[in-house]
């Protein structure tokens, strides 16, 4: 049940990390999730998909990497940058 | 469509573990010890609170936060037996408190004439082990109604604990509870567990709950001395 909480954080890192103006251009958000880490992955993706489908976001989908250990880390995000090269 | 990647390598819980360490280096400089309460629904957290701030409220300081999914009634209910504030966190849906909620809280609370801070978590036993709260120690509760089998089915939980405590004792005449191999499930997840067996209704074992509860407040007590005179 904690994996909304969860998603929810890695939401606000994501917005942390792009500025909240170009939320809709997160395309990615990269994971590392340990499976020892306590998260159910599969409760993570669903959480994820439904807050990075609306808005803010709009397009963002979880690309999630199992791990060994315990570490919980958002490890790359890829944005769509074609309104910042035009 | 050109995309650019952006390295990030942050730590989800970083910013709330940022946020326990602040909370933490506070309560230490205050001299309070602060017990994160966590259980499954139902074992007994509240009533354990109740008996505790009746008996103890002339003889320690003690402060609440209490978190629930939904209503403050239990803050309500421990409210009854203390003068001091009692602060109701409410989580809209959360199934545990993070150390942000604990800190906004705290705000509320004059530490500097608080002995002890008991954080009631929400019923859970296995969100609240994931989010440091900013705690002295983790207590983590289990009723007779509940099985012996809680700490191996749990065991992160357990393993992040001080202490464990076994509610509602007076009904052991009456379930299939077999306490030896409760006390085997215990030791196997965490041996260095302290135990304490409690029937807040009836009483029985309250004395050793107290007593942790006296000697640990004191401990913290003389560590803030000797932090000032050091």
């Amino acid at each position: 049940m904690h994996e909304l909480s969860i998603a929810m954080e890695i939401c606000r890192i994501t917005e942390e990390a792009v500025g909240p103006d170009r939320l809709g251009d997160v395309i990615e958000v990269g994971l590392d999730v340990g499976v020892d880490a306590d998260v159910v992955i599969d409760n993570l993706e669903f959480c994820l998909e439904a807050l990075l489908a609306g808005p803010p976001f709009g397009r963002g989908r979880p690309v999630i990497a199992s791990r060994p250990g315990d570490d919980l880390r958002v490890t790359y995000l890829e944005v769509d940058d074609a309104d910042q090269t035009n | 469509m050109p995309i650019k990647r952006i390295e990030v390598r942050e730590r989800v819980m970083a910013r709330n573990d940022e946020l326990a360490a602040v909370v933490r280096r506070t309560l230490e400089e205050a001299g309070v010890l602060a017990l994160n309460l966590v259980s499954s629904p139902g074992s007994g957290k509240t009533r354990l609170l109740e008996q505790t701030l009746a008996d103890l409220g002339d003889e320690l300081r003690m402060a609440v936060v209490t978190g629930d999914v939904q209503t403050s009634n239990d803050a309500e209910r421990l409210a009854r037996h203390t003068d001091r504030l009692v602060q109701a966190v409410v989580t809209n849906g959360a199934c545990h408190l993070d150390a942000r909620q604990v800190g906004e809280a705290m705000g509320a609370l004059d530490l500097n004439e608080t002995d002890l801070l008991f954080i009631e978590n929400v019923g859970n036993l296995v969100c609240p082990a994931s989010w440091d709260l900013g705690e002295s120690e983790k207590v983590v509760l289990f009723s007779v109604t509940e099985g012996e089998d809680k700490p191996v089915k749990y065991p992160k939980m357990f393993a992040k604990a001080s202490t464990a405590v076994i509610t509602k004792t007076d009904l052991l005449p009456y379930v299939p509870f077999d306490l030896n191999r409760a006390r085997r499930f215990l030791h196997q997840t965490n041996p260095d567990l302290r135990l304490i067996l409690v029937s807040a209704l009836g009483g029985t074992g309250l004395e050793h709950w107290y007593d942790y509860l006296r000697s640990r407040v004191h401990v913290v007590g003389v560590e803030r001395r000797n932090r000032h005179t050091a």
